[in-house]
């Protein structure tokens, strides 16, 4: 399956929005990667709640705006993967 | 207690009436049918050692009901229908943008809009943009508060928005307490009171005593809405208290406050500078002593954690619409400087056009600030969109400074007679009157007259309580100073700087240039 991770400006980031990457390469080793869209899940990191990373994104997606910690990134993403292996 | 309050609703019903003829179904009331609707609430207010019998009519009060009034009257006109008006997602209905939840950056954008807009029309503050800001923060942060507690404070918030829609009230947004002793915590003051706070919980509402201090446009408004100020702690939930109750219900006592220079109005309309409009809102200390607020209208009572929430939501609106209102005000000023100096014949000397261009930017870098916290607004998971908070801190601070120096340029340019004109009364009468028409005269083709109204003017928007207005309207400079620390991501930049410098890697300097820095530079060393 392949991830596809789409970043925002990153103008006026409230946190280190890299560190979302770093987690899910961590966490998700056998999955592929990629900065495309065309992905089975994107992931779009936006520095801040205007979230311009998901404007036009469409499809499997989860969105981040903010820092919520290493343990919900990893429960949201496990939870959509899931999601799309049964459909 | 609750004797006055459906009030508002009966008198709204009233109105509703007479205006059909004009207006068909609309519920939204003009300048006149707002004027009218003062007439019928009794709120007990104070000023100057009496107490006011009629707000609609009394000379001290009259200027800031006609800034509020022009409010209401522009959402008739046709010109400006798009930016004074919104459709309400409640339901469904045209209604004043004043009472709207903004439900796109499109309607952050048109407020600012409208704000600029009503700026320019009134040279003044016309006070209503403070319970537009209350209506939303709360519905904002009630939806937070029942996802934590499952409490229904969201519920009755668009109940009460549908009653402030419906009616097209105006709403005054309370949220300065009196605070005393400022290195005290609320609960820590001598007198428990310097923070209004639940004196007493029933079945069917609460009871509030407190103070709110500054409270723009609240002898004129048909509500008050009350939040709390500041942060609280566990041990502080009867201060966490917000609600909405009409202006003269019981137990309500309002202190108008004086400005600079405001008993010109009762001399005359030229001394006053702006006599139809005023200066600033018109700000009143509100009295809550022993207030009974039934539950439907209790929006938040005890959910202590929330109330740092709920003010920095209300401010960050609120801090938004500076750079709209203020540079409506400033359009107008720097009208009346480009007119001065035309009238003084010195508008073509190339310092003045330079200053007066200073103005303009001044005033365009405020607007800018609003546009982009609007444009850079989101939406909240209540479905309402609020504005960029960094941006809209960052839009507030640049007002508590520019329009000192936009002020002190129409000055500059106006020169000493800003301070030293003769009175009205003196140019009324016949012995002084020729020989003001002769000295005080400017170029030859404007009526000494003129001269005089515009000087004052410029009196009024720059000197009096247009500035500290500037300063501590929607917060003091340090508040918007520690928004923008908190917000603002310093390691961010940090991190930024040190890449840069060659301190830490540059990921794409290796691309651009097929080596690495170290190897690229060996060259040169």
């Amino acid at each position: 399956m392949r991830i596809g991770i789409k970043y925002c400006g990153g103008c006026n980031e409230s946190y280190r929005r890299d560190r979302i990457e770093e987690v899910l390469k961590r966490e998700f080793k056998d999955f592929q990667f990629s900065y495309s869209n065309c992905a089975d899940l994107l992931i779009c990191i936006s520095g801040c709640k205007k979230g311009c990373s998901a404007e036009k994104a469409s499809g499997n997606l989860i969105h981040f705006d903010e820092w919520v910690g290493e343990e919900r990134i990893i429960k949201d993403v496990k939870a959509k993967l899931s999601e799309l292996l049964r459909s | 207690m609750r004797k006055n309050f459906h009030l508002i609703a009966k008198s709204a019903q009233d109105i509703n009436t007479s205006r059909g003829v004009f207006h068909g179904d609309s519920i939204m009331m003009n300048g006149k049918q707002y004027i009218e609707s003062l007439r019928k609430l009794k709120p007990r207010i104070y000023f100057m050692g009496k107490r006011i019998e009629s707000v609609a009519d009394d000379p001290m009060l009259a200027p800031h009901v006609n800034a509020a009034a022009m409010t209401y009257e522009l959402a008739f006109d046709p010109r400006y229908e798009d930016i004074m008006t919104a459709t309400s997602h409640l339901t469904g209905e045209k209604i004043n943008r004043f009472t709207h939840i903004h439900q796109s950056t499109e309607d952050l954008v048109k407020k600012v809009r409208m704000l600029r807009l009503l700026g320019q029309k009134t040279g003044s503050c016309f006070q209503r943009c403070v319970g537009c800001d209350a209506i939303n923060a709360l519905y904002i942060t009630s939806y937070e508060i029942d996802k934590k507690y499952g409490t229904d404070y969201h519920e009755r918030v668009r109940e009460y928005v549908k009653y402030v829609q419906k009616n097209d009230l105006m709403a005054a947004g309370a949220m300065t307490d009196v605070k005393g002793d400022r290195s005290k915590r609320p609960g820590q003051q001598l007198d428990k009171d310097l923070y209004l706070r639940v004196v007493e919980k029933r079945e069917d509402g609460i009871v509030v005593r407190g103070a709110k201090a500054h409270i723009t446009g609240a002898v004129n408004s048909h509500e008050i809405i009350a939040m709390p100020t500041r942060a609280l702690e566990a041990d502080e939930k009867d201060y966490a208290v917000a609600f909405a109750v009409p202006v003269d219900a019981e137990g309500i006592t309002m202190i108008f406050g004086r400005q600079t220079n405001d008993t010109r109005r009762l001399d005359g309309d030229i001394d006053c500078g702006n006599a139809k409009y005023a200066t600033v809102g018109g700000e009143a200390l509100i009295i809550f002593d022993d207030v009974f607020v039934p539950w439907e209208r209790v929006f938040m009572c005890g959910e202590y954690e929330f109330a740092s929430q709920l003010v920095e939501v209300f401010a960050t609106f609120h801090r938004q619409n500076y750079g709209g209102c203020k540079v409506g005000v400033a359009d107008v000023l720097i009208g009346a400087t480009a007119n001065i100096a035309e009238m003084q014949g010195i508008a073509k000397a190339s310092h003045v056009i330079d200053k007066i261009t200073e103005m303009i930017h001044l005033a365009e870098t405020c607007w800018c600030c609003s546009l982009a916290c609007s444009y850079e607004g989101y939406r909240t998971p209540s479905g309402a969109y609020m504005p960029n908070p960094l941006l809209a801190n960052v839009t507030k601070l640049n007002i508590t400074r520019f329009p000192y120096e936009w002020s002190r340029i129409a000055q500059d340019i106006t020169g000493g007679i800003v301070i030293t004109l003769p009175s009205e009364k003196d140019y009324r009468n016949p012995a002084t009157r020729a020989l003001i028409e002769k000295y005080l005269k400017g170029v030859a083709e404007v009526p000494t007259e003129h001269r005089m109204r515009m000087i004052r003017l410029v009196e009024n928007l720059s000197i009096g309580a247009e500035l500290p207005e500037s300063m501590h309207g929607a917060g003091s400079p340090q508040a918007q100073k520690i928004m923008i620390a908190r917000r603002s991501n310093l390691e961010m930049k940090k991190e930024l700087a040190k890449v840069i410098a060659g301190i830490k890697p540059d990921e794409h300097f290796r691309k651009i240039r097929g080596v690495s820095e170290e190897e690229f530079f060996a060259r040169f060393r």
